[in-house]
């Protein structure tokens, strides 16, 4: 073959290639750049795919502001009339997801440790339950937690409709979850440094708390982010369990009225929802296959 | 693992792992029991429910002919229900098919070095961020027939192009090709929708599917690959005959698991499609979701058709963790 002709393959077979890579690209960021982009649409360009316009952050302002005030002043922002303040649900998400991870992840750890450095009986069978427990359908969980939270009244107010009653339910998802996670962290940890300390004496949890805990503190961290962000974009219980206590992704809904979503403040909530979590993603970026498939690809 | 510590004080594993066992149990076990119970009863929220197991001034008494079948006899009936099962199946197909094909596709093409590749490596985590709920609203704002770009940029890339094609071989004499239509209502269409729905949950799952190969491909002895080319194959030929094969027991695990998530999916049939077109995208999720708290508040039936989703689920759960399992 002619060193010309080669070339021109070697060439053709680059392009395809950076097209490739430039489709892919697009692919994953059009609907984030384009729900970014909405957000700071003004109203009467939302509905339209115009990419140049003046960017305004009126869309945030009127998801953070009492729909009231609004009406009464007659605004022209006729289509937010629906809107509402959207910071409860900002604090809902932030109390139940914050407490979930403080709960959970405490508890999964010890137990992970637990799991990872004795052998006892059925601690094997254990540890694969725990696993199962995973692929419970979260509709399961939530059909009988609704009817007894119904019946149950905490300080005077049902538990349906309450964030402990969300976060309780929530644990059904997060706990068996960070302890494979953590498991995984006390595994890759080498055993040497524990026995050397028990050897000089220490007991058992003077060795856990004072030689393992900050060993694997950073792997409880991740696990700490992946458990915030699972709680935090969590749906299905939000929906039927937290009820009127809507957290942010219920939250969403109620950007709708009864000329359908008004979609520019869809998007200002969406990026609100999303924010802290693609900070939080970042972080977390090397974990991610591990924390989706607990460690199973490798 | 277990040095001889380990032995001495047998009640310590246990004092770590008891509090945390207690919650899973009491936020996993109980439901499930309690859903199996409520399964074999008349159960509606409008009326209190008649129990089978009664505590009274006797002690405990069951009351056998409180408990029954309909429930589950019900479900076979319903065309709804079945209806709901058919959708899962297509939406578990279609979006397990897309994201693992597309995954391999982009794990393939960024893998390599390069600076666009690492950068498109590191977008591979974005979608990542975006919840279920908030995915489901974009790509229905998105496929808006009158304002969505997804709808313009389909349109005008895909459509036009291949009915100007089209066109062309019309003008030949006896040729008559349909053209495609350039005002598709992308949801409000029974397959595109469906389609559509499939292709949200791809956009979620493909870059993290594709980032499990990465990883596996990385952990691959480069010196296979070379050996093959020079063996005279060509990349097609490497493709299938090297990697593919190579790859067999990720693609399985990955298999798996987006099957496992895909039969719970739920979260972007309420923000996307809301089960339409006329329920041509409820998912049994969905369903049971109406059933029990928005249509009919029947719990009792919900628990049944929640049921018969746990079987399915158990199978494909079994399958997963010993395919898990047999890799170490």
């Amino acid at each position: 073959m002619p060193a010309s002709a080669t070339n021109h393959r070697q060439n053709f077979a680059k392009a395809l290639e950076i097209a490739a890579l430039l489709l892919i690209i697009s692919f994953i960021v059009l609907p984030i750049f384009w729900l970014a982009l909405t957000a700071v649409k003004p109203q009467e360009k939302a509905y339209t795919t115009d990419i140049l316009f003046r960017p305004t952050l009126d869309n945030f302002e009127i998801i953070f502001s009492d729909t009231s005030v609004l009406i009464n002043e007659g605004t022209e922002r006729e289509r937010g009339e629906v809107g509402r303040d959207m910071l409860p649900n900002v604090v809902n998400s932030v109390v139940v997801s914050g407490a979930t991870i403080l709960t959970a992840i405490p508890l999964a750890t010890l137990a992970a440790y637990a799991f990872s450095r004795y052998q006892f009986l059925g601690s094997g069978v254990l540890l694969i339950w725990i696993l199962t427990t995973q692929f419970i359908p979260a509709i399961v969980v939530a059909i009988p937690f609704f009817t007894l939270f119904r019946a149950i009244e905490l300080f005077g107010s049902p538990l349906l409709g309450s964030r402990l009653g969300l976060i309780i339910v929530n644990m059904s998802i997060i706990l068996p979850y960070a302890i494979w996670m953590i498991k995984g962290f006390v595994d890759a940890l080498p055993t040497e440094i524990e026995e050397a300390a028990f050897v000089d004496g220490c007991n058992d949890f003077q060795i856990l708390f004072f030689i393992s805990l900050p060993l694997i503190r950073p792997g409880v961290l991740v696990a700490s982010v992946f458990a915030f962000i699972m709680s935090w974009n969590e749906f299905l219980f939000a929906l039927i369990i937290g009820r009127e206590m809507r957290t942010m992704q219920v939250a969403l809904m109620t950007t709708s009225g009864a000329r359908g979503i008004m979609w520019e403040q869809m998007a200002a909530a969406g990026m609100v929802v999303m924010a802290p979590i693609f900070v939080l993603a970042l972080f977390i970026r090397k974990n991610v296959v591990d924390g989706l498939t607990m460690g199973a690809v490798k | 693992m277990g040095y001889q510590r380990m032995r001495k004080k047998r009640w310590v594993p246990w004092a770590l792992v008891t509090p945390a066992l207690l919650i899973i149990v009491l936020t996993t076990i109980y439901p499930l029991l309690a859903a199996f119970y409520f399964s074999f009863h008349k159960y509606k929220l409008r009326s209190p429910p008649q129990f089978a197991i009664q505590i009274g001034d006797g002690g405990l008494r069951i009351d056998w002919s409180l408990l029954t079948l309909d429930n589950y006899t019900l479900a076979f009936r319903d065309s709804r229900f079945l209806n709901s099962l058919e959708v899962t199946f297509w939406f578990t197909v279609l979006s397990v098919a897309l994201s693992v094909i597309i995954g391999l596709g982009i794990a393939v093409v960024v893998q390599k070095g390069g600076r666009l590749h690492s950068l498109t490596k590191a977008l591979l985590i974005f979608p990542f961020a975006v919840s279920p709920a908030l995915k489901g609203y974009s790509w229905r704002f998105m496929l808006n027939e009158n304002y969505g770009i997804y709808d313009l940029l389909i349109d005008s890339l895909i459509i036009k192009p291949i009915n100007a094609v089209l066109a062309i071989f019309n003008a030949l004499p006896f040729v008559e090709i349909p053209l495609l239509s350039e005002s598709i209502v992308w949801l409000g269409d029974r397959f595109w929708a469906l389609f559509m729905l499939a292709m949200s949950e791809t956009w979620g799952w493909a870059p993290l599917i594709a980032l499990m190969f990465v990883g596996a491909l990385g952990s691959i002895d480069g010196q296979i690959f070379e050996a093959a080319r020079i063996d005279g194959a060509n990349r097609l030929q490497i493709f299938f005959r090297v990697t593919l094969p190579l790859l067999r027991p990720v693609i399985l695990i990955v298999t798996m698991l987006k099957t496992i998530f895909s039969l719970k999916m739920f979260d972007q049939v309420v923000t996307m499609t809301g089960g339409g077109p006329v329920r041509a995208t409820q998912t049994i999720n969905y369903y049971i979701h109406q059933v029990g708290f928005v249509r009919g508040l029947d719990i009792g039936y919900a628990s049944a058709q929640s049921y018969i989703l746990v079987v399915v689920l158990t199978i494909c759960a079994a399958l997963y963790v010993s395919l898990v399992l047999n890799r170490d």
